[in-house]
């Protein structure tokens, strides 16, 4: 094996920051003249279930009560979504917790789903031939009664729900600038379509609009672009700073229908500290009378990793080789693919959830349980507790939502939540220990070891270059793919000649281009086969590739919403 | 009813090669059906010889209707064709693509109240009818359309049709008088110009000598140039070459661009990732150079050259012109 290559001073793509100065940017005053802006009662910004519960509960609240739906006006529940449809850009691995929808909408139990959980393994994979199970089942793992789906499909029924109460949705629509005047929250700026690879206006060129409203709802997922802006710009930010993960999913059609849902951890992760590499994959039975059988499989990992040369997407191909998930997928067939970020801060990383005018639910605040892998029921949950106060308050002629957060502490969310506050940092001590650790804190409930293990920017980590790379399969086209060909399967199609939407320091030393370029699934980032071995690399950029991910956003650049209706069409992530 | 009738554009006195090949399939497609193909064309009689119109024969039309009109504007055709279609009862309409087709198609589907499907690629007949299949999701993917509607409206993709002289001769011609309607007659042609100031429009080129970022740079694409000259053909570039600004957006091919299918595709320095397959993969021959051996292009190339292409270009471009003697 030849040896690592650990640069002489620490090398981190925090160091090359990304040319965007996003408060001024992307905070700001409406700019339309006063008859031109469109006045709506509540903007939800972003169509996933946070965003889709939000507005179907508002409705449902509304409905009992014809005079504050009058001072809403036209437009009482507006939900404004960058993907072609809603679902567009949804993905998870997924099983969801029913208890949050089944709240949400008590009369209706025909959500689509692939299947009750009815049986569960861990594995600890020893290499790329051996795996040991872990039973039982460790307690964060266990999901009887839980229910596989896919989140693209179930936000396409959470759209139609939202619409037959009553909302507006503005597909293909971006949330692009946060209209503050007076320290309050007054609604969103839409994004520009029609511009040119400069900037400039091209013969189908429509600009945003200025969309004011009484309340703003920013439900935009793990990658909230209004949302990192409002974190810095209005003073939101939690204790730590987030920190993300990336997963990779493929969706098989298979032979043999797969009776349960599996999760590994270890191989072809490394366990060494050094390496920082965290996470494991999953692998769900997707199985629903009338259809042939399918299998979720996927692969996470943190996105503080500190060797330049970790592919999610080729890990999870190096995965597939195993004998044990060759048993589940060969003969099948790969239907699907995607790719997104996972916030996994947890508690600590936790924003404070309300500004005057505005609430954050669900992704873009990082509501995600880390050891029990959920976050469906969350954005559900967070999504009918803005509601709620945002109802409250706007009957009360109020822009102050503060009891919102207290609503999201107070409840499951926010109990799991701290209960698992600690949960993900030990791992940095490499698997073995961190998983005692963890072990110890799931156990006592998170009261042991107690106190405040801190979370850094992934940004932040410090690179090496090893022969990681070495050890991705080559493509076959068959069971093992490569980047582009996942990325047409999501049916991505971003204009070419549009500004790019992903802001990054493009020249940048070795170990910072390679770590963009390895870590993104979409074949984004280009090391140019003729760059020098030490010194600056000049990064080429495909944007049209991207599926909005997220991860450049946690590894130090910017990402932004392109051209609404860009970007990937999933239709079973 | 189930009768053909297919779209027919002219312009200088020639047939467009995508109206050909939707001639070609209609006919084919009508003798699976056991009934006939029609053409019809629009325009000023002047260019309208009953040469031109019977030559549709050649590609299996039995009839072409010949209606005097404005041209290269689409609610006149509209207008035209749902007369033929109704006086005729026939079944279906044909497009073989581009801008003006769909603008046509559109109107005919609101006209009649017809079924559409565009961006078809290939059409079979089942149970009697026909079935369009287009490509969704960015390509990835082939949905069947069938058609309820009394009258079903095909649009192919640009190039999704090949032209074939399979017919059985000259075409008879119909002259048909149409009554356009007062909206059909308010919009005039000012100016016809090439989409996008490309020189050579290359979705009707017989030869394409496209480039990859395997030339290295943009002067690399000098010598495709002279290799296309030699085979009278064009140039066309890959996404990456045009995002790097090496060549013009208007040669693009593949997902985000055009969609060819030459006789000869000569790919130099392209790698062959899927989202260029499909702009080229209907392409009769096609012929790689590339320096990878493990390139995905050598996978649906009918001949591959690993090599260096700067070296291998111009001998072949040499190689062509003492071939043809110049």
């Amino acid at each position: 094996m030849a040896e690592d290559r650990v640069p002489t001073h620490p090398v981190a793509p925090s160091q090359f920051p990304p040319p965007v100065d996003s408060v001024k940017e992307f905070i700001g005053a409406p700019t339309d003249p006063e008859d031109e802006r469109i006045e709506v009662g509540v903007a939800i910004v972003g169509g996933g279930q946070a965003g889709m519960a939000c507005a179907i509960r508002l409705l449902q609240l509304l409905e009992d009560d014809p005079e504050l739906t009058e001072r809403l006006g036209e437009v009482p529940v507006a939900v404004i979504e960058k993907g072609k449809v809603a679902g567009a850009h949804q993905l998870s691995g997924g099983v969801m917790n029913p208890v949050s929808i089944r709240q949400l909408l008590p009369d209706a139990d025909d959500w689509p789903h692939w299947g009750e959980v009815s049986g569960e393994s861990v594995y600890f994979m020893l290499n790329r031939k051996r795996a040991i199970p872990l039973k039982p089942v460790p307690p964060p793992f266990r999901n009887h009664g839980n229910y596989v789906v896919s989140v693209a499909e179930l936000n396409r029924w959470l759209s139609d729900k939202a619409e037959e109460a009553g909302a507006f949705i503005l597909t293909e629509t971006t949330g692009h600038k946060l209209l503050v005047e007076d320290g309050v929250v007054r609604g969103v700026r839409t994004g520009d379509k029609g511009r040119d690879k400069s900037g400039g206006e091209k013969g189908n060129f429509e600009p945003g609009s200025d969309v004011m409203a009484k309340a703003t709802v920013l439900a935009e997922g793990c990658w909230g672009h209004l949302t990192g802006a409002a974190l810095k710009g209005l003073g939101l930010a939690g204790n730590d700073p987030q920190v993300w993960a990336l997963g990779v999913k493929e969706v098989w059609e298979v032979e043999q229908p797969l009776n349960k849902v599996i999760h590994t951890l270890g191989w072809p992760l490394r366990p060494g500290a050094k390496y920082r590499e965290f996470g494991g994959s999953w692998i769900y039975g997707m199985n629903r009378e009338g259809s042939k059988p399918r299998v979720s499989i996927g692969f996470v990992a943190g996105l503080d990793n500190a060797d330049a040369r970790l592919s999610v997407h080729d890990v999870l191909q190096e995965f597939k080789l195993h004998p044990k998930v060759r048993r589940i997928l060969e003969g099948g067939k790969r239907i699907a693919w995607g790719a997104k970020a996972i916030p996994e801060g947890g508690y600590w990383a936790l924003p404070r959830l309300h500004a005057p005018g505005m609430v954050i639910c669900g992704d873009a605040a990082g509501m995600v349980n880390v050891p029990k892998l959920k976050g469906i029921h969350y954005a559900i949950e967070s999504g009918k507790l803005a509601a709620e106060t945002i109802f409250q308050q706007l009957k009360a002629s109020s822009t102050d939502f503060s009891s919102y957060e207290r609503a999201v502490h107070a409840s499951d969310v926010g109990k799991d939540l701290y209960e698992s506050r600690n949960m993900k940092q030990p791992f940095h001590k490499g698997l073995v220990i961190g998983g005692a650790i963890t072990n110890a804190m799931v156990v006592t409930k998170g009261r042991f070891p107690g106190g405040h293990w801190k979370n850094h920017p992934d940004a932040e980590a410090p690179l090496l270059l090893t022969d990681r790379h070495e050890r991705y399969p080559k493509p076959d086209g068959k069971y093992t793919f490569d980047k582009l060909s996942g990325v047409f399967l999501t049916g991505n199609a971003t204009r070419d000649d549009a500004p790019s939407h992903i802001r990054i320091e493009q020249r940048v030393p070795r170990e910072v281009a390679e770590a963009w370029q390895w870590m993104c699934p979409a074949g984004v980032y280009e090391v140019p086969e003729d760059a020098p071995a030490d010194g600056p690399v000049d990064l080429i950029v495909n944007p049209s590739n991207c599926v909005q991910c997220g991860a450049i956003t946690a590894k130090g650049g910017r990402l932004t919403p392109p051209e609404g209706g860009d970007g990937p069409l999933y239709q079973i992530m | 009813m189930s009768g053909i009738l297919v779209y027919a554009l002219h312009y200088e006195g020639a047939i467009n090669k995508n109206s050909l090949g939707a001639v070609s399939e209609g006919a084919r497609l009508a003798s699976e059906l056991g009934t006939e193909c029609h053409a019809i064309v629009v325009g000023e009689t002047a260019g309208l010889t009953d040469e031109l119109c019977s030559s549709l024969g050649a590609y299996g039309a039995t009839k072409v209707f010949r209606a005097e009109g404005p041209e290269g504007l689409a609610q006149p055709v509209v207008d035209a064709m749902a007369k033929v279609i109704t006086d005729n009862d026939l079944g279906y309409a044909l497009f073989g693509g581009g801008l003006l087709g769909f603008e046509i198609g559109a109107g005919l589907t609101a006209r009649l109240d017809a079924g559409v499907c565009m961006e078809v690629v290939s059409v079979r007949v089942e149970d009697g009818k026909l079935v369009s299949e287009r490509p969704i999701l960015g390509d990835s993917q082939i949905s069947d359309v069938h058609y309820d509607a009394g009258v079903g409206v095909i649009i192919g993709r640009l190039n999704a049709f090949e032209a074939s002289e399979n017919g059985s001769g000259a075409a008879t011609v119909e002259d048909v008088v149409v009554d356009y309607a007062p909206h059909s007659l308010k919009a005039t042609m000012v100016q016809r110009g090439e989409q996008r100031g490309a020189d050579v429009n290359i979705e009707d080129a017989q030869f394409l000598v496209a480039g990859g970022r395997g030339l290295g740079k943009a002067e690399g694409f000098e010598a495709l140039e002279q290799l296309a000259g030699a085979l009278g053909g064009a140039v066309a570039a890959t996404r990456a070459v045009v995002d790097a600004g090496w060549y013009s957006y208007s040669a693009q091919i593949g997902q985000t661009g055009k969609t060819v299918a030459p006789k000869l595709y000569l790919a130099a320095g392209i790698s062959g990732a899927i989202q260029h397959k499909v702009g080229m993969q209907s392409s009769e021959n096609i012929v790689a150079i590339n320096k990878d051996a493990n390139a995905p292009i050598f996978e649906f190339s009918d001949l591959g050259i690993v090599g260096d292409l700067n070296k291998i270009v111009p001998k072949l471009t040499e190689a062509v012109k003492a071939k043809k003697g110049s």
